[in-house]
């Protein structure tokens, strides 16, 4: 029998989650299912950063558990701004939750996580200056062009001169394997309250970044349970308003807070404005022709095919990411 | 000097050896992207390829899918910066 389902035109609003007390009620149902009957655990333990994603995670956990039962951890290290432990000491206040800060800079140190980083820099900009200068790594091409995005280094003098260069490929490699130790430390001091304390860990990955493939394998994607992994990054916003997490929070611009030199996601990865990235993914996954999709966005039907293919590729490239071990 | 035909065999042993693909799935005008082939890591290899076995360094606006589309694109790009 054909169904008789018909899909929603293609606009603006179509992710805007209209019940959004009964979302927030099922995720929090859900989070406690998981914590107390599958995963048989007592509370939870989440990262904060300061930045919306781990903030949500925080609020949504604190009343599904209640707040005694939820342990925010802070991870700095060297790069972090000050800014982010500032912003995770007022969220963890006002949702009752006891923090800790972790600096991990020692365990980054003792991996030789910034020298190994700092020495692929200097093989592809040999006047980098690791003490005074600031660093960043992002895609500057054009998500319309179709073809795989190639990243480049981008160092910041202290007299604002900026030098940017196409990263090869073993520069680039070493460059991301080495700020790896930064999630896989996190991750690894994360587990490390959680097993002291019988709780879970509880990730804070959303939509976007588990399936672009935009999180560290066993890195910020080793979690027990991931409640906004099936979130638009608009619809994260809209639950934090709901939730009430601090305002300062909601406006910051999405940072990784990774490398020295101030990077937004958008720069370093996504290459397109979340506004615009989680109506054309809705688009792409629920199989909407470009021709419908591109008056709404504004765009030409041929730039949406690109931004399509783009996450085609996207998907299929981080595959390995979401796999588990194969045996 | 390097012949075209010397050329476009060295690009497809090179793909072939790097995807492992079957010799009769690619020719010279297969999308290598769009068929999957390579992946954004597989053009950062092919670039280093370009640079190792041709002397010819990528400069950041020549990256467009004119230039990289498929074996005969390749070619032609190789052919333009010699």
């Amino acid at each position: 029998m054909k169904s008789t389902v018909q899909k929603k035109a293609f606009s603006k609003d179509i992710l805007h989650l209209e019940n959004i007390e009964e979302v927030c009620e099922n995720i929090m149902k859900k989070l406690r299912t998981d914590v107390a009957q599958k995963l048989q655990r007592r509370g939870g333990v989440v990262g904060i950063s300061g930045g919306i994603d781990s903030s949500v995670v925080l609020a949504l956990t604190s009343k599904a558990l209640g707040p005694e039962k939820v342990l925010g951890v802070m991870l700095p290290e060297r790069d972090s701004s000050d800014e982010s432990r500032l912003f995770a000491e007022k969220l963890a206040a006002k949702f009752g939750v006891k923090t800790l800060v972790e600096d991990i800079t020692g365990a980054l140190d003792g991996f030789d996580c910034y020298g190994r980083r700092d020495e692929a820099i200097g093989n592809v900009i040999p006047d980098f200056d690791p003490k005074r200068d600031k660093s960043k790594i992002e895609i500057k091409q054009n998500i319309g062009q179709n073809i795989p995005a190639i990243f480049s280094i981008t160092v910041i003098k202290p007299d604002g001169e900026v030098i940017s260069k196409l990263l090869p490929a073993k520069e680039y490699l070493q460059i991301v394997a080495a700020s790896n130790f930064k999630q896989r430390s996190r991750m690894s001091m994360l587990y490390y309250h959680a097993e002291r304390l019988h709780y879970a860990v509880i990730g804070t990955p959303n939509k976007h970044e588990v399936e672009q493939g935009f999180f560290v394998k066993y890195g910020d994607g080793g979690a027990d349970v991931m409640p906004i992994g099936h979130l638009f990054k608009t619809q994260v916003y809209q639950i934090a308003r709901y939730m009430g997490v601090p305002e300062e929070i909601i406006s910051r611009t999405p940072t990784t807070d990774t490398y020295t030199a101030e990077q937004t996601q958008e720069d370093f990865f996504y290459q397109l404005p979340f506004e615009v990235m989680d109506l054309i993914w809705y688009g792409w996954e629920n199989g909407y022709p470009a021709e419908e999709v591109a008056p709404v966005m504004d765009k030409t039907a041929e730039e949406i095919e690109n931004i399509y293919k783009s996450f085609d590729r996207k998907k299929k490239t981080t595959e390995y990411l979401r796999m588990k071990p194969i045996f | 000097m390097i012949t075209e035909v010397a050329t476009k065999q060295k690009v497809k042993d090179y793909i072939l050896k790097e995807t492992l693909a079957d010799v009769d799935h690619i020719s010279d005008d297969t999308l290598i992207f769009e068929t999957g082939l390579l992946d954004s890591m597989g053009l950062l290899f092919l670039i280093e390829f370009l640079k190792e076995e041709f002397g010819i360094t990528v400069e950041d606006h020549e990256l467009v899918v004119e230039n990289f589309q498929s074996i005969e694109n390749i070619v032609a790009f190789i052919d333009k910066k010699l």
